[in-house]
């Protein structure tokens, strides 16, 4: 009966492992998901937001230095 | 529910971009001090106002230098008031990315980060000042291409060459528009022998300084005191005088653009030949110095659309993306 249980449990790991593999396909590296976010948060589109959200220039600033 | 902020800690002007709203802060990085009681009495514009005009027991400042903290606790406390102007509480503690030269040493570094948190923030990340400006000017840096920017800052000047995201080469200088001020305070000091002060060289410097031959150009009169005789005198300057006076920073500024230009790959050096280099920082609207530049470096030259706010936008893109950039901040690569 133990060693029925046993190898019932051996195959359904099995079953499972296989149906893993079978499902997820060629998976992508972290390193190549983290670093397309980090180039696509770089584009002139992800960048859009912030360049229409900035008011253009004072004029009226006379302390032309920056640092 | 604090907003995340971006700061431009400059040696000449701080600014603060905060997320979802824009720039909502841009003042002199000056605070005023009494320098009996140590109490704060003005920051920003209103003590900028006051330098070189005030009584003895009051002391304006500026706590940078060359983008360094020379007085910690002085900028410390005017980060906390300047942070106290966009809403920032003891029950609001925002995290906070902050642009700090690339030339920053260890110490450095832990003194502006220990100053923010201090100052009220949850969490101080850095980013290199060249990079911010590259994000802020808008240049292709996503691209596999070579993107040079030049950020002539009050106390640095920095080049960098960037490309898919990141610095491929970098050059700093701990020299900016605040010593051409001095240089100019000296040679009037020492060829008219009178004394002027750092705002009216910073004057002169905006009326007729350049760093090459301009069209249009015109003299100015500068009051100072006499050194012989002590009593207020004026003179005549002429944007000769001045190109001679400022050329020792000005040819220091351009040596290390054309050290940067000699550190990038060839692959990436034939690209800027074609899409130019990009002049930022208040110290970059010096009349003629893109032109000078590009005349010795044969690069073209071009300025960003907005020069002065470009490294906070920078900066301000970064904390509106802060997960997928947070790779780009100077504590993740170290």
């Amino acid at each position: 009966m133990t060693t029925v249980i046993v190898i019932g449990v051996a195959l359904v790991i099995v079953i499972a492992l296989v149906v893993l593999f079978a499902r997820g396909g060629p998976r992508q590296e972290p390193g190549v998901v983290s670093f397309r976010k980090h180039i696509d948060a770089l584009s002139p589109e992800a960048r859009r937001e912030v360049m229409d959200r900035v008011r253009p220039p004072n004029d009226n600033d006379n302390d032309r230095s920056d640092g | 529910m604090a907003r995340d902020l971006a700061i431009d800690l400059g040696t000449a002007n701080t600014l603060v971009y905060m997320k979802g709203k824009g720039i909502v802060l841009n003042e002199p990085s000056v605070i005023a001090l009494n320098r009996q009681t140590g109490e704060v009495l003005a920051t920003g514009r209103e003590a900028w106002q006051m330098i070189g005009r005030t009584p003895g027991y009051i002391v304006a400042v500026r706590p940078l230098r060359g983008g360094a903290i020379t007085d910690f606790e002085i900028t410390e406390r005017m980060i906390r008031l300047l942070l106290q102007r966009v809403g920032v509480s003891r029950f609001t503690r925002p995290k906070v990315v902050i642009c700090v030269p690339s030339a920053i040493t260890e110490v450095e570094r832990r003194a502006v980060t220990d100053a923010a948190r201090r100052a009220g923030a949850a969490d101080a990340q850095l980013i290199e000042q060249p990079m911010a400006a590259a994000i802020g000017a808008d240049l292709p840096i996503d691209e596999p291409v070579g993107n040079m920017v030049i950020d002539v800052g009050g106390g640095t000047s920095e080049t960098a060459v960037i490309s898919l995201g990141g610095i491929v080469a970098l050059e700093a200088v701990r020299v900016g528009s605040f010593d051409i001020d001095a240089q100019i305070q000296a040679y009037v000091r020492r060829e008219h022998g009178i004394a002027i002060g750092e705002r009216t060289a910073e004057e002169v410097k905006v009326a007729i300084g350049s760093a090459a031959e301009t069209e249009d150009e015109s003299q100015a009169e500068v009051r100072g005191r006499d050194l012989m005789t002590g009593l207020p005198k004026t003179v005549v300057l002429t944007p000769e005088e001045i190109r001679f006076a400022i050329d020792d920073v000005v040819s220091s500024i351009i040596a290390s653009v054309v050290r940067c230009l000699a550190k990038a790959p060839p692959e990436l050096a034939q690209d800027f030949l074609v899409r130019g280099m990009y002049l930022v920082g208040g110290g970059g609207l010096l009349r003629g110095l893109a032109q000078r530049i590009e005349k010795e470096t044969q690069v073209p030259v071009r300025m960003s659309n907005m020069p002065l706010e470009a490294v906070v936008m920078g900066a301000g893109h970064c904390i509106e993306h802060y997960d997928a950039l947070k790779g780009m901040f100077m504590g993740a690569r170290r």
